[in-house]
């Protein structure tokens, strides 16, 4: 077997949905050997979709299918004490233990970190919260979109005469994941510098909050509030997505784009593009805060020129221009993307729904790549870890397993 | 319980990042405890010293105000070295040999060119961990892309997800993916150094802020291959709950999210709006129902909550039960009880600029230890002595470095300082009047607490 980056670190994870199960798979992708905790029904993202030909299959979500790779499955009710039993069991071999449960909800299941920190001293209790395990709102329910909502990147995002918008994708959740992933290798490398494992306590609205680029600190340094402005940039106008020929592109002159008071002679490459030097000469091309106010005219003045030019003609003569101009992609154009393809992104795994390609690696490692193994049926590794590790009886699981727990 | 000891004490590492995704992922890396040095170069400053300038009169050194480049550079020291000359490159090689990891963030041909490459750096110190950060990834045709974070929400097809029904694509309205794919590298770099610290052995990181997007499109990207259909733009409504939208609160442009994913939390809900009518009702009472009818709910609903503060239909369906949030604006998170009770932003004493609640990028939480800004962000080359002294060098060197322009302390300027300072102002007037801006506060330090 191939040494892995995280060979040597065992981790239970009793998390459903996404932000746990995200940070999980970036761990188990990195060699980490992953016991999925799911409960007799199967992590609830079994039942979210999509599914093949649209027909509910909890082995077939192509949610969970994403999230789950390289992981193995035990089934566990560990909401009842015979559940907990045995999932203290399984602690007792695991350096990490991840959960995705509120911190009341962990105390009456006797799993929270003060629950634990005596019996297993060395653990890592890494929880993911909507609010955190601690202060006023520990207790408050959410998801993606709460978590969205408080970080003020939705207050921000939108048309100013409309209600904020959420981004697509559930990227609260994937923030929330990737961020509680960091909280757990930083606890690795404490204990193996400092000694002990610790609570790794992360919110999902401080998660999405921490992506935030200018709100708070507009108002901190400036005394300034944003607000939404289409989907603009407060940096100016364009930087923004708009129609061409067959589609959309972002328009971003970048630096260099419009004309500069240290190069007066020279025509700017946004005019270049639009194939009109004397766009130079408006005030739109002289000025940000003209294009950002008068962002209405100045999007006429470009029409012209956007509205005949495909996506493809558009961002390859910005790009030779040097302006930093970007695809708008569908989930279909990604999957047949050259520039992806080349670079080998996608991954292809064998599932019960058949081949699928999912999204690949978030980055490339050279002496340990990230590699995923198709995600578990549900509780496939039951006799593997219960019987074969922990030590139970082939007949213990059949009661567990008709009580419900298993 | 860890005596004031950090998890990533002793580690050196060479940040010659640039503007956000980079500096994000150090900054992480610095308050876990890392030493981060940082560089820029007289003639070319991180373009983040030339935006958003705090309370700047016109005249004064406006890079040493700018608060996006302190929010990014918390907790780090920093060098001013001109790598285009060959003394610099030797410090550069020097500081190499004691480092245990190089992130850099410079288009992919920049850093061989310098004959800074894995190979080069390798060949200084065999177990190096580098950590390249680019928009489009190191091979690959568009790797030679030029890439703004505006541009690479888009491109990594969550914009094609994102907008209002039957509505165009949108971006967000900043570029998250930036501060996200910092997150993702410094889990690439704490990865690498797990490994290493078990094998001694170094490696090489790509990460592109495109691929690092990608799997937030993992549902949409599968929904395509098993049904063939490519997802939909939706407002902020979903397929897994309803009612699920953004509601209309009291006061001048206040919002609260309210998510239900099933019948209980549906009737915890009206309940707790004083419609348990809603329960026998045809329109509302069954999860297909809601989703057929969700127009109308959306509109009974909005008659509760526009008569409501955004806080008050928080705290009043958490407390029943419901999922629900504030719709928080910039200046809101500062003042929100739960982002003060656990310390999202730490008050940071920044020269010239006084205390500045600055925000963390990473929001996980530890018992043993706090991962919060531990220092002032550098000024311009601040770090230049001290660095170089702790390699070695003698007061006499330094004058002459300084003497030949290898290190600075300011930036070389094509014009005087005021007259950028000037250009770089934002028309803030203008954007209040065309609601770019909902409001701009003389007194905002009295209210935060930390005028002098």
């Amino acid at each position: 077997m191939t040494d892995r980056a995280l060979s040597d670190v065992r981790v239970v994870d009793i998390s459903q949905g996404i932000a746990g199960p995200y940070a999980t798979k970036l761990l188990a992708d990195s060699g980490a050997l992953v016991t999925k905790v799911e409960p007799p029904g199967g992590d609830y993202s079994r039942r979210l979709g999509p599914f093949p030909g649209d027909m509910p299959d909890p082995e077939k979500s192509g949610l969970y299918l994403h999230l789950n790779t390289s992981k193995r499955s035990v089934t566990l009710d560990v909401s009842v004490t015979s559940g907990q039993v045995v999932l203290k069991k399984m602690l007792a071999n695991a350096d990490v233990f991840v959960c995705g449960e509120k911190a009341s909800t962990l105390q009456a299941w006797g799993l929270s970190y003060e629950d634990l920190k005596d019996d297993f001293p060395d653990l890592i209790v890494a929880q993911v919260s909507p609010f955190g395990a601690t202060g006023p709102y520990a207790d408050y329910d959410g998801n993606s979109l709460t978590a969205m909502a408080m970080s003020t990147i939705m207050y921000n995002t939108g048309n100013p005469d409309r209600e904020p918008l959420v981004t697509g994708g559930e990227p609260g959740a994937y923030i929330a994941g990737v961020q509680l992933w960091i909280g757990i290798l930083a606890a690795l490398e404490n204990r193996a510098a400092n000694g002990g494992g610790d609570h790794v306590d992360l919110s999902m609205a401080e998660a999405a909050a921490a992506a935030d680029e200018y709100n708070s600190a507009m108002y901190a340094f400036q005394g300034a509030i944003r607000r939404r402005f289409y989907s603009r940039h407060i940096f100016g106008y364009p930087n923004d997505i708009m129609a061409c020929a067959d589609g959309h592109v972002v328009v971003i002159p970048g630096a260099n784009g419009f004309p500069s008071p240290l190069t007066p002679d020279s025509v700017s490459p946004m005019a270049l593009l639009m194939e009109d030097i004397e766009l130079d000469q408006t005030p739109f091309f002289k000025s940000m805060g003209e294009r950002m106010i008068g962002w209405r005219e100045f999007e006429a003045s470009m029409q012209p020129y956007l509205s005949t030019h495909t996506a493809l003609e558009i961002v390859m003569t910005a790009q030779a221009l040097r302006l930093p101009f970007a695809f708008v992609p569908t989930p279909s154009d990604l999957l047949s993307d050259e520039h992806l393809a080349e670079r080998a992104f996608f991954e292809k795994v064998e599932t019960k729904a058949g081949p699928l390609t999912i999204p690949g690696q978030p980055f490339k490692m050279s002496e340990t790549p990230l590699h995923a193994s198709p995600a578990p049926d549900r509780g496939s590794a039951n006799v593997a870890v219960l019987v074969d590790e922990l030590g139970y009886e082939k007949g213990d699981l059949t009661i567990l397993s008709d009580r419900g727990v298993l | 319980m860890n005596n004031g000891k950090l998890p990533l004490d002793g580690v050196r590492i060479i940040d010659l990042a640039q503007v956000f995704a980079g500096p994000a992922c150090t900054r992480i890396l610095a308050d876990l405890g890392a030493d981060v040095v940082r560089f820029e170069a007289a003639g070319r400053m991180d373009v983040t010293r030339n935006l958003i300038i705090t309370e700047n009169d016109g005249l004064d050194h406006h890079w040493h105000r700018a608060s996006y480049f302190v929010i990014r550079n918390a907790s780090k020291r920093e060098m001013v070295l001109d790598l285009n000359k060959e003394e610099a490159r030797e410090i550069m090689r020097k500081l190499i040999a004691g480092a245990d990891v190089v992130v850099e963030s410079f288009t992919p041909r920049v850093m061989a060119n310098f004959g800074l490459g894995y190979d080069a750096l390798k060949a200084l110190k065999p177990d190096i961990i580098m950590c390249s950060l680019s928009g489009y990834g190191q091979d690959g045709s568009m790797r030679d892309y030029g890439a703004y974070g505006m541009g690479l929400e888009a491109a990594s097809g969550i914009s094609s997800i994102t907008g209002y029904e039957d509505g165009p694509p949108m971006r967000s309205g900043l570029s998250f993916t930036d501060p996200y794919s910092g997150f993702v590298g410094a889990g690439a770099v704490l990865t690498a150094l797990h490994y290493k610290r078990r094998t001694g052995k170094g490696q090489y990181i790509d990460l592109s802020e495109q691929e690092a997007a990608i799997p937030i499109m993992g549902a949409a990207l599968l929904e395509y291959q098993m049904t063939g259909r490519v997802t939909e733009r939706r407002g902020d409504r979903s397929e897994w709950a309803a009612p699920q939208g953004c509601y209309r609160c009291a006061g001048d442009d206040r919002w609260a999210v309210i998510s239900c994913s099933d019948d209980g939390e549906f009737a915890r809900m009206a309940g707790a709006m004083g419609h348990a009518e809603w329960l026998d009702d045809a329109r509302f009472a069954t999860v297909l129902a809601r989703h057929d009818h969700h127009d109308e709910l959306d509109a009974v609903i909005t008659e509760w909550t526009s008569q409501r503060d955004h806080y008050v239909v928080m705290h009043a369906l958490q407390k029943a039960g419901v999922k629900a949030a504030a719709v928080l604006d910039g200046k809101e998170i500062l003042f929100d009880p739960q982002f003060k009770a656990r310390g999202h932003f730490d008050i940071v004493d920044q020269p010239l600029l006084g205390k500045r609640p600055v925000q963390r990028h990473l929001a996980a939480k530890f018992g043993r230890f706090e991962a919060k800004a531990r220092r002032p962000a550098p000024l311009l080359g601040q770090h230049n002595e001290e660095v170089l002294k702790e390699i070695g060098y003698t007061d006499t060197e330094i004058a002459k470095l300084k003497e030949d322009a290898i290190i600075a302390d300011a930036p070389t300027l094509p014009v005087p300082a005021q007259f950028v300072s000037a250009a770089l102002k934002l028309p803030y007037d203008r954007y209040l009047e065309h609601g770019i801006l909902q409001a701009v506060e003389a007194d905002y330090r009295e209210q935060l607490g930390i005028a002098e």
